[in-house]
């Protein structure tokens, strides 16, 4: 009985579905950048806080479970237009995935990194999100397009943290999946398999909102680009991202 | 050595990074700086290659502590000769061609990281390092198709490459993750060498992990190289620039082949997969021709042109001849590479001169106006298929006895004997004053071709592949039972013949047709016109995929 409230609780957390929705709905209602960002972080390590505090057993069914959810929010990702609400469902299909290092038997700071190198792009991703909303009133795809020639250098930026947030080498999340894949092949081939394809889907969702956002002629309207200090700043984060993935390769692999 | 080696490699990757920290300053100075790394980095790869060629041992060198390792082999210091020589080339064309367009740092940044990913692809010692390289070749080639940003086509059609090349993905990964699994490490060399030693050692699912691999190698090498039914991203894929047609048809396509070779010690030891590897690359090279046949989009057709090339290359490895493969890859890549970069000069001229001749090849070829003399059909037949088969047979033992007792080599034979004689055959109609000297030139043409053919494949065969054992179990694995082979032999000959018969017959009736075989014709056409319906079913597949996303989001309220 304790076990399955566990499970729920950090079902909320680390997003099993149907609680997988919690998470989007909190997120939803929350207008303020910075909590937001907030939450991207916090979120996942309560998640892991419940599971590792508690050493509760995890039950069988929640590979499955944990699968499906991730690849039901990145199918459902295809055809989001709004920036926050992909980031939402991303990170609801990257979190959900954090169960099979779990129950394959990864260490507790290295699921504590996992977590958070997941949440780091997204994070990254509510900001650029919200400097979007400043600009336009709105932070959708095929709404303005054409941001490429627009505000070149914030579309830089937005695209290499698309990029980060899928799980494209060098970043963390790459080793992480190349790494649930090399463990999940051998004992339960079929979740290797749904893992490949949620990776495929996501490479597909990426595509899609970058290319709805910067493809397109040049907005009418003048904006104001990123700034230096401010770009240079993402680069450096997303540096330090870089470097986390090559070292965490040399942890995991 | 061993520094050179990561120093030709990081060369492209130092570049992009000055070009990102000061594109504000030295504004298109960029391009010179570019090419200027990238002719040092090409000048070190002349020397490694030089240093192959001269005897040096192999080297797997491993970056400090990580699992990271560089191999110095004949595979890839050759390959990172031709992959640099290729982007030297680009990199000095797009100097200029690139100079109007927006993002001309950008472009230049993005070359030099393909340059670098195609770098670390081939002198990849450790399966980590070659899927991180092997992935980023499709994420850069998505931005590099996608460089003008205004276009919806050309991001539509590069989302096509990408999402062909993430496919293709997941069998390399899948291989990587069940060879670490089975030998506990990514290094290649360890992992080749106790597959050489134990090649049955271990199972997947009840069958040899070599067998499964060499599967999972070969898919990945498909979805890269465009084989049939992943091949449709390749013809729609113009709308980029330039540079960077001629950079992927002449190089990136090409990486399939090279992956089939860096795997070749598993491929030994799956022979079952490499005859489907044959016959995927067959079907692709028939396919890929005859829809560039037919196009009449020049751009589409030069796109099919290459998937039917890259048929022949994965044709050229089902059948053990691993070394032609990259021969190929080199000849075609050249080929390639020089008509794309030629194109713009070619429409530029043809404005103010069609240069067609209206000689005899055109009235033939394209007036459709044989000649009517015939010369007596007995001699002609026998010259035609005589003469390409003396031609092949003689430059063969030139170079090696025992060639004949190779499966592979035998088909290769015919592929040529077939092509030569489809060359001279084409000749009896042409209208000529000399029909004996234009017999003469075709044959002349075709012993220079076979002979440079012969030499340099042999060249590399030898250079590639210094083992002759090693060599003859290539060979060996790709063999299939002899009674089985000889049939098939027997009746590709027939439809080859029967269908320069029905040809020659069609010429002389002057192409009138039936009712019946008219309508079937040209239903024929209509089915290749719409390029066999696939990419229609691709489209309405994804579009179906979209929608029930959109479906399952309305359901669940967006959360």
């Amino acid at each position: 009985m304790t076990e399955s409230i566990v499970i729920l609780l950090a079902g909320i957390f680390l997003p099993l579905f149907p609680l997988s929705m919690v998470f989007n709905a909190v997120i939803e209602n929350i207008k303020h950048a910075w909590l937001r960002a907030v939450l991207f972080v916090v979120w996942p390590l309560c998640g892991l806080f419940i599971v590792l505090y508690s050493k509760v057993d995890i039950p069988d069914w929640v590979l499955p479970l944990a699968l499906t959810t991730s690849a039901l929010y990145a199918l459902r990702m295809l055809s989001l237009r709004e920036v926050n609400q992909w980031n939402g469902f991303l990170a609801t299909s990257l979190w959900s995935l954090v169960w099979l290092a779990v129950m394959q038997d990864t260490s507790a700071v290295l699921l504590y990194s996992y977590a958070l190198s997941m949440s780091a792009p997204l994070v990254l991703l509510v900001l650029l999100s919200a400097g979007l909303e400043q600009r336009f009133g709105a932070a959708y795809t095929e709404l303005y397009g054409g941001l490429a020639r627009t505000i070149p250098r914030y579309t830089g930026v937005l695209v290499t943290v698309v990029i980060a947030a899928i799980a494209t080498p060098l970043f963390p999340t790459f080793f992480i999946m190349l790494d649930m894949v090399v463990e999940a092949i051998s004992a339960t081939p079929f979740a290797a398999m749904a893992l490949l394809l949620i990776w495929l889907l996501w490479s597909w969702a990426g595509a899609r909102l970058i290319q709805g956002l910067i493809v397109g002629r040049a907005s009418d309207i003048e904006m104001v680009d990123m700034n230096v200090t401010t770009i240079s700043l993402f680069s450096l984060v997303l540096m330090a991202l870089i470097v986390a993935g090559l070292y965490l390769s040399g942890v995991i692999l | 050595m061993e520094k050179i080696i990561i120093v030709v490699a990081v060369l492209p990757l130092f570049s992009a990074l000055l070009i990102q920290i000061f594109a504000g300053r030295i504004g298109r100075g960029i391009a010179q700086l570019s090419v200027a790394i990238t002719t040092l980095s090409f000048l070190l790869a002349v020397l490694l290659l030089s240093l192959s060629l001269a005897g040096q041992d192999p080297l797997a060198i491993t970056l400090g502590n990580s699992t990271a390792v560089m191999l110095f082999d004949p595979l890839s210091t050759l390959l990172a000769t031709i992959i640099l020589g290729i982007s030297l080339i680009v990199h000095l064309y797009s100097v200029r061609y690139m100079a109007e367009e927006d993002g001309y740092g950008q472009f230049f940044v993005l070359l030099d990281l393909m340059t670098a990913a195609l770098l670390f692809m081939v002198i990849a010692g450790d399966l980590v390092t070659l899927v991180i390289a092997w992935y980023l070749v499709g994420i850069l080639l998505y931005f590099l198709l996608g460089h003008d940003t205004r276009s919806q086509t050309a991001y539509r059609f590069a989302f096509w490459t990408l999402i062909t090349y993430r496919i293709g993905d997941i069998p390399l990964i899948l291989a990587a993750a069940l060879l670490y699994n089975a030998y506990d490490t990514w290094s290649l060399t360890t992992i080749f060498t106790e597959i050489m030693a134990n090649p049955n050692a271990h199972q997947v699912l009840g069958m040899p992990l070599t067998e499964v691999v060499a599967a999972l190698i070969g898919l990945a090498a498909f979805a890269r190289s465009a084989q049939f039914l992943l091949h449709t991203w390749l013809p729609y894929t113009m709308d980029g620039p330039t540079p960077v047609s001629a950079l992927m048809h002449a190089g990136i396509v090409n990486a399939g082949g090279f992956l089939i070779n860096r795997f070749a010690p598993v491929f030994i030891h799956s022979g079952d997969v490499l005859n489907w590897i044959f016959i995927v690359g067959l079907i692709t090279a028939v396919f890929g021709s005859l829809l560039m046949l037919t196009q009449n989009d020049i751009k589409k057709a030069l796109g099919y042109s290459t998937m039917g090339q890259m048929g022949f290359m994965i044709m050229e490895c089902g059948i053990g001849a691993f070394s032609l493969a990259i021969y190929h890859m080199f000849a075609h890549g050249v080929f390639k590479g020089t008509m794309f970069l030629s194109a713009g000069g070619v429409i530029h001229d043809a404005r103010n001169d069609d240069g067609i001749p209206k000689d005899e090849l055109y009235t033939f070829a394209v007036e459709k106006q044989p000649n009517k003399a015939s010369q007596p059909w007995i001699l002609m037949a026998a010259i035609t298929l005589a003469v390409p088969l003396v031609i092949l047979i003689l430059a063969h033992l030139l170079i090696a006895g025992d060639y004949f007792q190779k499966q592979g080599a035998v088909v290769l034979l015919f592929f040529g004997w077939v092509t030569g004689a489809q060359l001279i055959f084409a000749t009896y109609r042409m209208r000529s004053q000399n029909v004996w000297r234009l017999v003469g030139l075709s044959v002349l043409s075709l012993v220079v071709v076979v002979l440079g053919y012969v030499f340099i494949s042999h060249a590399f065969d030898l250079f590639l592949y210094p083992d002759p054992a090693f060599r003859s179990q290539l060979y060996t694995a790709a063999s299939i039972d002899l009674l089985r082979f000889d049939v098939l032999v027997v009746m590709i000959t027939l439809v080859i013949v029967s269908g320069w018969v029905v040809t020659y017959y069609a010429e002389q009736s002057g192409y009138r047709r039936r009712q019946q075989t008219k309508h079937l014709w040209l239903n024929f056409y209509a089915l290749i016109s719409r390029e066999f319906y696939i990419s229609d079913i691709y489209t309405r597949l994804a579009r179906t995929i979209l929608a029930a996303s959109n479906r399952l989001n309305v359901w669940l309220r967006w959360l």
